[in-house]
């Protein structure tokens, strides 16, 4: 009787621990949070929200992919590439393995924010002229400039990610072989890129769904690339870059008429370096440095804008738009003046980014009308500019970040595929100027000009917002507009990035035409009209302005915010 | 007794209407005559896939993105793709005006020679819109039969253009199955 006793004793004891410890660990946990679905109008400002961590990126598997990471206890940086293999599965029209790019990353820990460059670089027998009159590069081949974003990603991961290879490259080749819905987005650029991915990757490739562009909802499979992504996971990015990849993709690059070694591949390595630092009111950003002008040129634009009362003008207002478009004019100017690759030329970073210089260009710009004259640059659009590359936001729950920005430059690229490898190769080397003049004169190993921006915002020495776009070289003028949306114009962040957006710019010295989205208010277009500026309308959300992605901190709340643009297929993904 | 005539004649015609009408209008004889000449209503990236599947269907073709009259030498059909795309007009260096001006010549001369006209809309609902319905409107009046995809036409836009100038038209799922009805409408 008293071991029965004493076994009930016992059996309710450790029935009694079992259960606390059951429980103990999900008290103290943060409530989960009821997160309302998207609205059906994709366009409807929407706000991703999380608690402990989130990946915003241009498709919501990928997105997804990131957040399990999170959840299986990776770190910002493991969600990040695992992220933008994902990317490469779900999105490769924009970015993926054949491209590169740039990421900042603030490491909590240390309270320290750096820069990994991972920028193509142009192959070491590069000709000295590879434009035609029209500004095309032909033949396709020469175009290609040495794929560098594995070599980025993985170095993130080596140095601050805590995961493998293979376990950051599972999602994205489950992806790759499962396949996904096509979506609207995807079948439109799919469509819109048809000659190039026939001409160069032919009517079998995978890009193609059996000789003809993809419709929305069909099944978008990419085996090869799940084959490939399976034997970099096992023998490492050496494989790559020295490896038998290495020689499918010197071939195809040389098939087409391009002139890359396998010496140029091996040669490549990332570089890591400080970021640049502006000011804007209370905030303080953090961007990437040149060969890239995206980070530059909005310092510059915030600079410049600091000293106008746009808030009291007013979101979508003439004056706002008409002092902005002004300042993007000098801004272009010194963008094709004085910008390239810091290791072949000497760029005055400090003095652009600097308020003195910013108050220089304030003091030149009229209130109501054009200037018959802008600061001579030759920077010119080229026929075939268009939206392109991707983004990615990422924060965990130690705080750590990571804003990437990445691409193969226009969509899909050259359209070049390695035999047998599913993935793209980017034609980059349209980044460099025809001008042999030009500090971004093309050159041996040189990395053409970006406009990307990835940064990371604080407020009073707090992360407080994550952003970066696509769109060419509208990315750093959508990115000013977004901070000034929420800093100035009290948006929320959603709210933000799909507001309407604007760009121009000038060339040899003439002022270009100001494109808008055809959203802006009647009033607002007549009144620029009648300052002379020339207007062009785009559709009402164009991602020729890019596909922005951005997360917002709210430390008083405890809450992430997650903001995904609707001009692309942006996807928010938060726990 | 005449009325009862009438009744029944009025019934097989009913009859008739009811069973028959697809097939009045998809007419599964062949139309047109080869060789054709493919170009396009809006310098649309689609001109490419009309090519392919006439590569496919065993047609003897010859795609020109800026045909002129000029290029009918020869020509039994053209082949006109419409649908605007602001990116190939750029890249060809035209502007709407000029397109417009482009086509209206060509299928002036196309109809002084007595050269048909087969109208394909392979962009679905994508490849709608103002500047795109500005050239439908324009252009597939012209069309002996028209084949579209049935995304493009959710809102009867080109149905009702077929229906009110008599025009025969296929309408597909998609651009794959373009493939039987134009190889269908070839002698």
């Amino acid at each position: 009787m008293r071991k029965k006793k004493a076994l009930f004793i016992k059996n309710a004891i450790f029935s009694l621990i079992t259960s606390l410890l059951l429980v103990f660990p999900f008290s103290c946990r943060p409530r989960e949070i009821e997160i309302p679905e998207p609205p059906s109008d994709r366009h409807q400002p929407y706000n991703f929200v999380g608690r402990r961590g989130m990946v915003v990126a241009a498709h919501h598997l990928a997105a997804k992919a990131g957040l399990e990471m999170l959840k299986k206890g990776g770190n910002a940086i493991d969600a990040m590439v695992t992220t933008a293999f994902a990317l490469n599965a779900s999105e490769p029209f924009a970015s993926g393995i054949g491209g590169g790019g740039f990421m900042i990353i603030y490491l909590a820990s240390e309270n320290r924010v750096t820069v990994v460059d991972f920028r193509e670089k142009a192959p070491s027998r590069v000709p000295r002229e590879i434009f035609n009159d029209e500004g095309r590069i032909k033949p396709d081949g020469l175009a290609v400039a040495v794929p560098s974003a594995l070599a980025g990603w993985v170095y993130s991961l080596k140095k601050y990610g805590t995961k493998s290879l293979t376990d950051v490259t599972q999602e994205a080749i489950r992806i790759a072989e499962n396949g996904f819905e096509v979506s609207q987005t995807f079948s439109r650029i799919n469509k819109d890129q048809y000659e190039k991915i026939l001409t160069n990757a032919g009517e079998g490739t995978c890009y193609l769904n059996k000789g003809f562009p993809y419709e929305p909802g069909d099944l978008f499979r990419n085996p090869e690339l799940a084959s490939t992504l399976k034997l970099i996971a096992s023998k490492g990015i050496d494989e790559f870059y020295k490896g038998e990849i290495a020689q499918k993709v010197v071939k195809a690059v040389n098939e087409k008429g391009g002139v890359m070694d396998l010496k140029d591949l091996a040669l490549y390595k990332p570089v890591e370096h400080p970021p640049l630092k502006g000011i804007y009111k209370d905030y303080t950003l953090f961007t990437i440095p040149p060969p890239s002008s995206g980070g530059v040129h909005m310092i510059q634009l915030l600079n410049i804008i600091e000293n106008w009362p746009v808030r009291k003008w007013g979101r979508n207002s003439s004056p706002y738009i008409h002092h902005f478009c002004e300042a993007l004019r000098f801004v272009f100017a010194d963008r094709s003046r004085y910008l390239g690759d810091p290791d072949f030329i000497k760029i005055p970073v400090e003095e652009l980014i600097s308020k003195k210089y910013a108050k220089q260009i304030v003091s030149q710009i009229k209130p109501n009308s054009l200037l018959d004259v802008y600061p001579f640059g030759r920077f010119d659009e080229r026929k075939n500019d268009q939206g392109n590359t991707s983004h990615v936001c990422v924060i965990d729950k130690k705080g750590n970040i990571v804003s990437l920005t990445h691409s193969i430059n226009h969509f899909f690229g050259t359209g070049i595929v390695p035999e047998n490898t599913g993935f793209l190769l980017n034609n980059i080397m349209y980044d460099f100027s025809d001008d042999p003049s030009s500090p971004n004169a093309l050159g041996p190993y040189r990395r053409p000009l970006s406009s990307m921006g990835p940064l990371i915002m604080f407020k009073k020495d707090k992360p407080f917002l994550i952003l970066g776009s696509p769109g060419g070289t509208r990315i750093f003028s959508s990115l000013t507009q977004i901070i000034i949306n929420i800093i100035d114009f009290n948006m929320s962040l959603d709210e933000a990035i799909e507001a309407p957006r604007f760009f121009t710019y000038s060339s040899e010295g003439k002022a270009r035409s100001i494109s808008l989205e055809s959203r802006f208010p009647e009033k607002t277009i007549e009144t620029l009209k009648n300052m002379g500026h020339s207007i062009r309308i785009r559709e009402a959300f164009d991602k020729y302005f890019g596909g922005s992605q951005g997360i917002l901190i709210l430390e008083d709340k405890k809450l992430i915010l997650g903001g995904a643009d609707s001009r692309r297929d942006g996807y928010g993904a938060g726990y | 007794m005449k009325k009862i005539t009438l009744a029944a004649l009025i019934l097989l015609v009913l009859l008739i209407l009811v069973i028959f009408p697809q097939e009045r209008k998809e007419s599964s004889s062949p139309l047109f005559e080869q060789p054709l000449l493919i170009t396009s209503a809006g310098q649309n990236a689609e001109i490419l896939m009309a090519s392919v599947l006439a590569k496919r269907a065993g047609l003897d073709s010859k795609l020109s993105k800026i045909a002129t009259p000029k290029d009918l030498v020869n020509i039994k059909t053209i082949v006109l793709v419409l649908g605007a795309s602001s990116k190939g007009l750029g890249a060809a260096g035209l502007d709407m005006t000029k397109e417009k001006e482009r086509v209206n010549l060509l299928i002036e001369e196309a109809q002084k020679k007595t050269v048909p006209l087969l109208c394909l809309h392979l962009g679905g609902e994508a490849r709608r819109g103002p500047l795109s319905d500005e050239l439908i409107s324009a252009f597939l009046p012209f069309a002996k039969m028209a084949i579209v995809v049935k995304s493009g036409n959710k809102d009867g836009f080109l149905s009702g253009i077929c229906e009110k100038h008599d025009i025969a038209l296929v309408e597909v799922e998609k651009t794959a199955d373009v493939l039987t009805p134009l190889k269908d409408a070839f002698k």
